[in-house]
């Protein structure tokens, strides 16, 4: 579904992605972690596009598509869907009308028929249903006023109404409490699927203790610097980052099973 | 004075013929005001960033007297339903449709003079303000008294709640463009209700220039609502001007949408006479092409614990330039009194000019007061999330202007309203370039 091969990225002329190498299989859920200014939100940036970080060598191709070559919106009609670390604040646009506007330019790309309200209202109740969501997100404004958790609640309601194929989720347990956090990862557990790939990025290993993923890897100063199971993350917090300078644990290249395949 | 204020003045007509007296003086004192001074020049500080060379260029004309053929003339559909509904042409009401509910009066002008309304004389009486230190600036007020002749009168009698009445503006294309005068009275007694919608809309280009004076009096706790629309055509030339003054637990609230026009000039001016009054200033304008749209606004509170509020929204693309000047002017013995204001602007391209200016002077004691004018461009990372989401750019930048102007209309009382009016600003939204 998603292979990134030697990825360089700078963000204001400063490298941030060092040659980054991952491969994601649909239904797969990765996790990559890393310590502060190791890359992981630069990541998920330049897989949506954002401008201002700037890809100096290498390539993502996304389901047989060169993902570079996308505008950001091409991207998320494509089905790439990026779960801010900071969800923006949009005053004056409301909630559902947003959704509606993005799932129909979504769909009109794809050649699918626009839905009117009633038919998008029916969706979105069904969706708030599943995720345990309340409808009161609904009538305000896009993340207007909303608490930390209600912002990451609004990113996976967004996720479970617009289905992409390949989620990206930014530190998504940043600012949230534990009760939050349980029902962030609860919504994230209920839309993982054989179709979907979802990369999880997270500082801490606590979210990973909901959202259990498929492998786990470790992002640092650019490079994915080792790669595990889901026992990775436990021996992470157990040991915490300093390690990696220490070249305390099993380095990368000893574990010939990594996903991080060279072209 | 420039060369349209003397043609203007030279045509000025006779008052030989006027009764009662008391009108004969005011237009007599109305026509030795603008025959000494003429109309506004930028010299004049609230007049800077406006000038008036397009009406000297097209030679405008002042109309006086006019016959209206009543048939076949187009008003522009309201925005909304209300239980009256006139329509102005070129001035002068084509036609009056509805009831007036019990309690209230609505009479064209000629008539209410003639009909002893209380007040009225008072009332008309007060413009142009004798006392003005710059009388040039006043120069329209002084032309609308000069003529005084056409516009409405309406009078809410003590509780009454008079609902919606709206009232749609038009001009006509004709051999010359031609200036309009106008005046709207309104007066309600204690405690009573109105919700005023004026609609100004042309349905053929011109380049008329409309001068429309509107004045309100508000008795105690009296309310009005006063929403002022306006999407004219590209050649023309609007200059408004609204005086309130409020009695004591009155609320003004007033929603101004500028859309349209080619020259745009609105002074807003409510006083705070009584104790507990309220007024409420909001707007948004938008502006692209060559247009240029100066929105003045002042409040006056000289009665204790008034509260004011301004929120104004503008956005500018293209050529377009926008003049927002607010001040609030907060007199000895106004005690206690709350005044805001905000006024934010969005430029879209390098070519478009936004002067925004807040003015805040305080003579009182334990007064709350903020103010606050940006000017800035839009937020990126919001144009960014939603382009994540799917929406192509142009779309994302239109939906996030649109909300920025819809930020007033939410703020009316009727959702469906604001609703249409909103529906109205993202279709003429302008471009980022």
């Amino acid at each position: 579904m998603l292979k990134i091969t030697n990825l360089h990225a700078s963000v204001a002329g400063n490298e941030i992605l060092k040659g980054l190498n991952l491969e994601l299989k649909a239904g797969e859920v990765h996790a990559i972690m890393g310590p502060n200014g190791a890359g992981k939100s630069t990541l998920g940036n330049v897989l949506a596009g954002r401008e201002g970080y700037e890809v100096t060598q290498g390539e993502i191709i996304f389901n047989g598509k060169n993902l570079l070559e996308l505008e950001p919106e091409e991207r998320a009609c494509e089905g790439v869907f990026l779960a801010f670390q900071y969800p923006v604040e949009i005053p004056g646009v409301n909630n559902t009308y947003f959704l509606r506007a993005a799932l129909n330019a979504q769909r009109k790309y794809r050649g699918e028929e626009i839905l009117d309200s009633v038919a998008f209202l029916r969706l979105v109740r069904e969706k708030l249903k599943v995720l345990h969501i309340g409808d009161e997100l609904l009538h305000r404004a896009v993340n207007e006023g909303f608490s930390g958790g209600e912002k990451k609640r609004n990113e996976i309601f967004q996720m479970a109404v617009l289905e992409p194929a390949l989620a990206i989720l930014d530190e998504t347990d940043s600012g949230l409490d534990i009760d939050a956090l349980k029902t962030v990862a609860e919504g994230v557990n209920r839309l993982r699927s054989k179709d979907r790939g979802m990369i999880v990025v997270t500082h801490y290993q606590r979210l990973l203790d909901y959202i259990v993923p498929d492998k786990v890897h470790v992002l640092a100063d650019g490079k994915l610097v080792a790669t595990g199971g889901a026992e990775l993350a436990l021996k992470l917090e157990e040991q915490g980052y300093a390690w990696l300078e220490d070249g305390g644990i099993t380095p990368l290249d000893s574990q010939p099973a990594v996903p991080t395949a060279r072209p | 004075m420039s060369e349209l204020s003397l043609h203007l003045a030279a045509s000025l007509p006779d008052n030989g013929g006027i009764r009662p007296e008391w009108l004969k003086d005011l237009r007599e004192a109305g026509a030795a005001q603008f025959r000494a001074h003429g109309l506004p020049t930028r010299k004049d500080e609230a007049w800077k960033y406006t000038g008036l060379g397009a009406l000297g260029q097209a030679e405008v004309q002042l109309a006086t007297g006019l016959e209206l053929p009543l048939s076949g003339k187009l008003s522009p559909s309201p925005l909304a339903e209300s239980v009256l509904q006139i329509n102005l042409l070129d001035g002068q009401i084509l036609s009056l449709t509805g009831d007036s509910p019990a309690g209230v009066t609505v009479l064209p002008l000629a008539d209410a003079l003639n009909h002893g309304i209380k007040g009225l004389q008072e009332l008309l009486e007060s413009l142009p303000d004798k006392n003005h230190k710059s009388p040039s600036a006043n120069g329209f007020s002084a032309l609308n008294s000069a003529t005084l002749d056409s516009g409405v009168v309406i009078h809410a009698a003590a509780g009454t709640d008079a609902g919606r009445l709206t009232f749609t503006w038009s001009t006509s294309p004709g051999e010359k463009p031609m200036l309009f005068n106008s005046r709207i009275c309104v007066l309600l007694e204690a405690g009573a209700k109105l919700e005023l919608l004026e609609q100004f809309e042309s349905p053929d280009d011109n380049t008329n220039t409309s001068n429309i004076v509107l004045q309100a009096e508000l008795g105690e706790a009296a309310v009005l609502q006063h929403i002022r629309f306006q999407q004219e055509t590209e050649g023309a030339v609007l200059i408004t001007r609204t005086e309130v003054s409020q009695q004591a637990n009155s609320e003004y609230a007033y929603f101004g949408f500028d859309l349209g026009g080619g020259l745009v000039r609105h002074d807003l001016h409510t006083s705070l006479l009584g104790d507990g009054a309220k007024s409420g200033l909001n707007g948004a304008y938008l502006l692209d092409g060559n247009r240029h749209v100066d929105n003045h606004a002042r409040v006056d509170h000289f009665a204790p614990g008034g509260v004011s509020m301004q929120y104004f929204r503008g956005v500018a693309g293209g050529s377009g330039k926008a003049v927002f000047n607010t001040a609030v002017c907060v007199h000895p013995g106004a005690d206690g009194t709350e005044a805001r204001q905000s006024n934010a602007n969005i430029l879209l391209s390098a070519r478009a000019e936004i002067d925004t200016k807040p003015e805040l002077e305080i003579y009182a004691d334990e007064v709350i007061a903020s103010h606050g004018a940006t000017v800035g461009q839009l937020d990126e990372l919001a144009v960014f999330y939603m382009r994540s989401r799917g929406l192509s750019e142009q779309d994302a930048r239109q939906l996030l202007t649109t909300a920025f102007c819809k930020s007033v209309s939410d703020k009316l009382a009727d959702p469906l309203l604001g609703e249409v009016i909103s529906q109205r600003m993202m279709d003429v939204m302008p471009q980022a370039e």
